[in-house]
């Protein structure tokens, strides 16, 4: 799967636009706004506003590798051929949390080297410990949420499709990315603090004001496995309903 | 040795039943036929057999073990290839054996590839994208993928539909000498009669879910003892006329000097004599004997006979 992947991406342009150029750009039109809230706000919360954005792009990338990278395949007709070949449905999810790994940290860098050159924010001064349990989440979160639309995908077809490269975007006001949860009304609050990357963020936002992050955190890997679990049993009840149904048949139909 | 062994396999989406218990095993080496018109159960079944469906009930056993229990074991073992499957559009022909020669375990696949590809004559385009194939070359690729893991038994889903006549004699060609080097086993969907008649052992005909007919092509077509006399004649059309109405010989004339005349097969040599013997001067005589197209027409539309 892994030289499929890299064989895809050398094709599609796509692929490199969507993980590389449009959270690069993201990141720079992000850079400047932080850039000129400096002067009114002062450089901490111009910084946390970048960062959230540098590591909303990990989350991004890491779903919509999921989704995207089996909808390739039902574009192509293809499905059909991968799943009749001897690979398991644990590989096939294992190889999408690797690729979406790999493409995180790709961003992760690129972006970092960008904002630290063009806007002077060291994204890793929060410590690389630190940086590594935030992306490892942010990561983790990802591939659950990816995993979550391919059991839509292979439920309902490629009516849904959208939702590979869509949904998450309805959760980014929630999850508080580039301002602090305190901001949103107190019902999303509640809701806010059920969704590892709130967590994950506030930390973030904590750790550039010198704060300790280890509460943060832990609550964000605990929110993280419980979804990651839920996500998986999803994926199996819809993947299995899907071959129950005809409907996983259908999709390259 | 049966590697295949299907008991008693349905299929149901809510209320209807797309697959209605249906039992039948495929012999090592040999190519068994499936036949049927459109909605007939034939991509159901093999949608079964290949896992992305499940059944409602019933067995599937490859090699004696489990499907749903050992898929694993059995999916490295067979392959598949269709019409209607692509490979990856984007990627090369190269590219995409060497994604499938990975995904199936194959050792030391670089080689074996590159066999492939000169037995399918696919040198020249192995560095073009899929999409950019002409049918026939696409079919030729999704054919390697097929062989890509030596598979026990091929499942192949109308694997000449839209190919011209040429290409599809071709990819014949190929099955046949492909058997001749080693006992592959192939299960063969198609609506082109005359490619089952060549290639398949046996045939089994699915109608509405069911099996309704089940042995090997001639043993299909003997089942039909009607044949049509095509007879050219001079003159004395209205002899014949009597002839055949005296006989109650079901008939029709086409112009003034052809009669098409459907009978039970072994009545002609009498019908020929008779004629004969009444002075009718008969310059063409041609039998038409059933086929597996009309063994098909039979049992799809319901009539008794469908000579026309």
């Amino acid at each position: 799967m892994f030289l499929h992947e890299i064989f895809i991406t050398k094709h599609s342009f796509e692929i490199f636009n969507d993980i590389i150029l449009f959270p690069l750009f993201t990141v720079i039109v992000f850079g400047y706004m932080a850039l000129y809230l400096t002067g009114s706000t002062g450089k901490i919360i111009a910084d946390q506003v970048l960062a959230g954005m540098i590591l909303w792009q990990v989350i991004n990338v890491a779903q919509y590798s999921v989704g995207v990278g089996c909808l390739w395949d039902v574009w192509s007709r293809n499905l059909t051929n991968i799943f009749i070949s001897p690979i398991s449905i644990k590989e096939y999810l294992f190889f999408f949390a690797i690729s979406g790994t790999i493409k995180g940290l790709i961003v992760l860098m690129l972006t970092s080297i960008f904002s630290l050159i063009i806007f002077q924010l060291n994204i890793f001064s929060v410590g690389f410990l630190n940086m590594f349990f935030i992306f490892i989440n942010l990561v983790i979160f990802g591939f659950s949420f990816g995993v979550v639309m391919l059991g839509l995908i292979f439920r309902f077809g490629t009516k849904v499709a959208a939702f590979a490269w869509g949904l998450i975007n309805i959760f980014q006001p929630l999850m508080a990315v580039i301002y602090p949860v305190a901001i949103l009304p107190q019902p999303f609050r509640s809701i806010a603090y059920l969704l590892a990357p709130t967590h994950v963020f506030e930390a973030m936002r904590k750790s550039l004001s010198g704060q300790v992050i280890t509460l943060d955190i832990w609550r964000a890997v605990i929110l993280n496995v419980i979804f990651l679990i839920c996500a998986v049993i999803f994926f199996r009840f819809m993947f299995s309903k899907s071959r129950e149904t005809g409907q996983f048949a259908r999709l390259e139909g | 040795m049966a590697v295949l062994e299907v008991k008693n396999l349905t299929k149901k989406f809510g209320a209807f039943t797309a697959v209605n218990n249906i039992s039948f095993d495929l012999r090592e080496g040999e190519i068994l036929g499936f036949l049927g018109p459109n909605g007939a159960g034939k991509t159901t079944t093999i949608q079964m057999l290949l896992g992305i469906t499940t059944p409602t009930s019933g067995t599937i056993h490859y090699f004696e073990k489990d499907f749903f229990k050992h898929s694993q074991y059995c999916l490295s073992r067979l392959n598949f290839t269709s019409a209607f499957n692509n490979l990856q559009g984007r990627n090369s022909v190269w590219e995409n054996l060497q994604v499938f020669a990975n995904l199936y375990n194959v050792e030391n696949y670089i080689p074996k590839i590159k066999k492939l590809i000169n037995r399918f004559e696919m040198e020249d385009f192995i560095y073009k994208s899929y999409f950019d194939l002409s049918t026939g070359q696409k079919t030729r690729a999704n054919f390697i993928k097929a062989l890509i893991n030596d598979p026990k038994i091929i499942l192949m889903d109308e694997p000449t539909a839209s190919l011209d006549p040429d290409i599809a004699d071709k990819t014949l060609t190929f099955i046949e000498e492909l058997r001749k080097e080693r006992p592959i086993t192939i299960l063969y969907t198609s609506h082109n009669m005359s490619e089952v008649t060549r290639i398949c052992d046996r045939v089994i005909f699915m109608d509405k879910g069911l099996i309704v007919a089940h042995d090997t092509p001639l043993g299909l077509t003997k089942r039909i003892q009607i044949a049509q006399l095509r007879l050219t004649f001079n003159d004395k059309k209205d002899v014949i006329i009597k002839y055949l109405e005296n006989e109650h010989l079901d008939h029709r004339f086409d112009g003034a000097h052809v009669v098409y005349i459907t009978t039970e097969e072994k009545t002609l040599p009498k019908i020929i004599f008779d004629l004969s013997k009444e002075g009718i001067w008969m310059t063409d005589i041609e039998v038409k004997k059933p086929t597996l197209e009309h063994v098909f027409l039979q049992i799809a539309r319901g009539e008794k006979y469908v000579f026309q």
